[in-house]
């Protein structure tokens, strides 16, 4: 077992396309790092540089204190799961899983003792004779792991090996890969961009976009404090709405003004964020779905939205709002920098029971505890400390 | 009562539809039946004519009697050195597929797997070697093979087997390795195999289709031969039995039967090669079609 550390890594391909840039990652012995992002935003680029099947361009990969850079993909000592499992359709489960150890010439009784221990685990005692065209996608699935598994490396590799399945089945296989890292304890990358694999399986998420990465953090931490509108759009589901918005200020108190709506700004976000420096200038205003909430009539603070589109999901609904101005909603991405830009409507999560109808104008606060401020050009949060 | 009555009458113009659709897909069935009948009759009918003849002696078969003999087939080892020329054709044949399975599947998992510059190029080249007649290049292969001193050994007609030979394989097996994913071959890297463990210890037994598919095929085709053969194989005590029989047929006085018979002996290793093997050569030739 052993960490696994990206000092300044960058991967340029010939003909001058840059997949990674700079990329410096920690991943703690034990840790299970989480790399999410959009397709090509080089989460794949920079396993497979672990891996070995890329070759680094600049930097340097160390695996528990050695530098791999000119390793051999065998001898890393790391074992990965790819995306379409990769089983050896001509070998059995059992061989499957113990082919890397025949490799290094193991002797047989202890491949044995190796393959039917982490068939337990994974509950594929029963399957060892089949060939993997006689497996179901989540046993092939469990065949895969138990072949890294098998291996007892220093680090697991896994490239978004729940996308082939079946939505229940991911939710199952979620948990047990998760359980199964918990139980062996070995460092591992998992990279997906699914976000809800990223905030359920992960100790700690890297995101990231263009072969830059964005942030890393606890799955809290990264939803609650995104340390740029890219991020706040990209976790969350639905993610974060971004509204063109413009500070000012009346009377002492600090008002975000978004298209003919305004709403007060608490007085404490002008410690935590660099509120004062950036009064009458464009910013970004991020709410949280679930921080739009159905206000009465003479609430204070409250604005009014029309409702475009109701999807009821049984525990919540999701309301589609239109609302004053057609500029109030991020739709430039270059500005946003987030794919909530995309959106051309503020969507918030209500209740169950919430009695809200297509077409209805409803009255709507926002929790003044959950608002997130960016900066309008660069995207960047505008939080100080965190 | 009309209502009643009116679903039996929707069934009845319905009914006779798939009756008729049945009829025809007999009758189409009956005529391709018919249509292969009189083909396999037109392929077995010299095959017929040879099993005959070989049974006749010469004298029976220069008066057109309609008896009966064994005596070609126990004169045809004394008569025609047959059993060492099915051994020159059986070691031409092995070395020269030997020849071509190794180079083919070489070259075609690095065209289908290894990334190199100019590879398509290369690749085209070889696969247009195919459109190349036979003909139109055995002179100058037979002044440079002649050059070497290999006309008098087998290995002139291997070298020339294996090069008319090659660019089919390389074709075949690059087809079939491009279908094996990239993750395979990446699995078996992470799991401790270099690019030479990894073509024989994965790559090959996913590709006996394809082994099996060029094997009989190229067997077939240099078995059969008699053109590189007559030219390459000067010496008579390494004649393949198609040389041998085309000398015989070339002779002042030829046994019909005894070349009948020689036909037939030379005949029977490629029917065998092919009965046995052509459930692999379908699945070879149609792979990539039932993508």
């Amino acid at each position: 077992m052993a960490e696994i550390v990206f000092d300044q890594v960058a991967k340029v391909y010939p003909g001058g396309n840059t997949a990674v840039e700079n990329l410096s990652l920690h991943v703690a012995d034990g840790e299970f790092m989480v790399l999410v992002g959009p397709s090509g935003c080089g989460k794949t680029t920079a396993l497979r540089m672990i891996a070995g099947l890329e070759e680094i361009t600049d930097g340097t990969i160390s695996i528990g204190g050695q530098v791999v850079n000119n390793v051999l993909p065998k001898d890393r000592d790391i074992a990965m799961v790819f995306q379409n499992y990769a089983l050896y359709p001509q070998m059995t489960v059992g061989q499957n899983m113990g082919f890397a150890l025949k490799i290094r010439n193991v002797p047989k009784d202890e491949i044995k003792r190796r393959v039917s221990e982490a068939a337990k685990i994974l509950r594929l005692t029963e399957y060892l004779d089949r060939r993997p065209k006689a497996l179901s996608g989540g046993q092939r699935q469990r065949v895969a792991m138990g072949r890294a598994i098998v291996r007892e490396p220093q680090a697991f590799l896994m490239d978004e090996p729940l996308s082939n399945l079946d939505a229940q089945l991911r939710v199952e296989m979620r948990s047990e890969i998760s359980r199964i890292q918990r139980l062996l304890g070995v460092a591992t990358i998992y990279v997906t961009h699914d976000q809800t694999e990223a905030m359920t399986m992960g100790d700690r998420v890297a995101v990231m976009r263009g072969g830059v990465l964005q942030q890393v953090a606890t799955p809290e931490d990264l939803y609650d404090h995104p340390a740029n509108a890219f991020v706040a759009g990209f976790i969350g589901s639905p993610p974060m709405n971004l509204l063109n918005a413009t500070l000012v200020e009346s009377e002492g108190t600090l008002r975000a003004r978004f298209g003919d709506q305004s709403v007060e700004v608490p007085a404490r976000y002008r410690q935590t964020h660099r509120l004062d420096e950036n009064l009458t200038r464009p910013l970004l205003l991020g709410v949280r779905p679930e921080d739009l909430v159905v206000a009465n009539a003479d609430a204070p603070g409250r604005f009014s939205a029309t409702v475009a589109l109701r999807e009821a999901l049984g525990s919540e609904i999701l309301a589609h709002l239109n609302f004053g101005g057609e500029d109030v909603i991020v739709t430039d991405e270059a500005q946003a920098s987030a794919p909530a830009s995309h959106s051309t409507r503020v969507v918030a999560r209500l209740g169950a029971r919430a009695k809200v109808t297509v077409g209805e104008r409803i009255d709507l606060t926002l929790n003044p505890e959950n608002l997130h401020f960016f900066d309008a050009q660069s995207g960047e949060t505008l939080r100080v400390s965190r | 009562m009309t209502v009643l009555a009116s679903p039996p009458d929707a069934l009845t113009v319905n009914a006779p539809k798939p009756t008729r659709s049945l009829a025809r897909r007999r009758l189409g069935r009956t005529l391709i039946f018919v249509a292969m009948a009189i083909m396999a009759v037109i392929m077995l009918y010299p095959f017929a004519v040879m099993i005959l003849i070989s049974f006749k002696t010469n004298a029976q078969y220069l008066i057109g009697s309609s008896g009966t003999s064994t005596q070609t087939w126990q004169q045809i080892n004394a008569t025609l050195p047959i059993w060492q020329e099915l051994w020159n054709s059986t070691v031409v044949c092995s070395l020269s597929i030997l020849l071509i399975l190794v180079i083919g599947v070489m070259a075609g998992f690095s065209f289908a797997k290894l990334q190199f510059r100019g590879g398509n190029v290369v690749f085209l080249a070889i696969v247009s070697a195919m459109m190349v007649p036979l003909q139109a290049i055995l002179i100058p292969e037979f002044v440079n093979i002649a050059k070497t001193g290999l006309t008098n050994n087998y290995l002139g007609a291997v070298v020339v087997y294996a090069a008319l030979g090659t660019p089919f394989s390389i074709f075949l097996f690059t087809t079939y390795f491009r279908r094996i994913p990239d993750e395979l071959i990446e699995a078996g890297i992470v799991d401790g195999l270099g690019y030479w463990g990894v073509l024989w210890r994965l790559a090959m037994p996913m590709a006996l289709p394809a082994i099996a598919t060029v094997t009989v095929l190229q067997f077939i085709q240099i078995w059969d031969d008699l053109l590189v053969g007559l030219l390459f194989l000067q010496n008579p005590g390494e004649r393949t039995i198609t040389v041998g029989l085309a000398a015989l047929a070339a002779g002042h006085t030829t046994s019909i039967p005894l070349l009948m018979a020689g036909s037939l002996v030379s005949a029977a290793p490629a029917m065998i090669v092919y009965l046995v093997f052509q459930r692999f050569l379908v699945r070879g030739l149609t792979m990539g079609i039932d993508r």
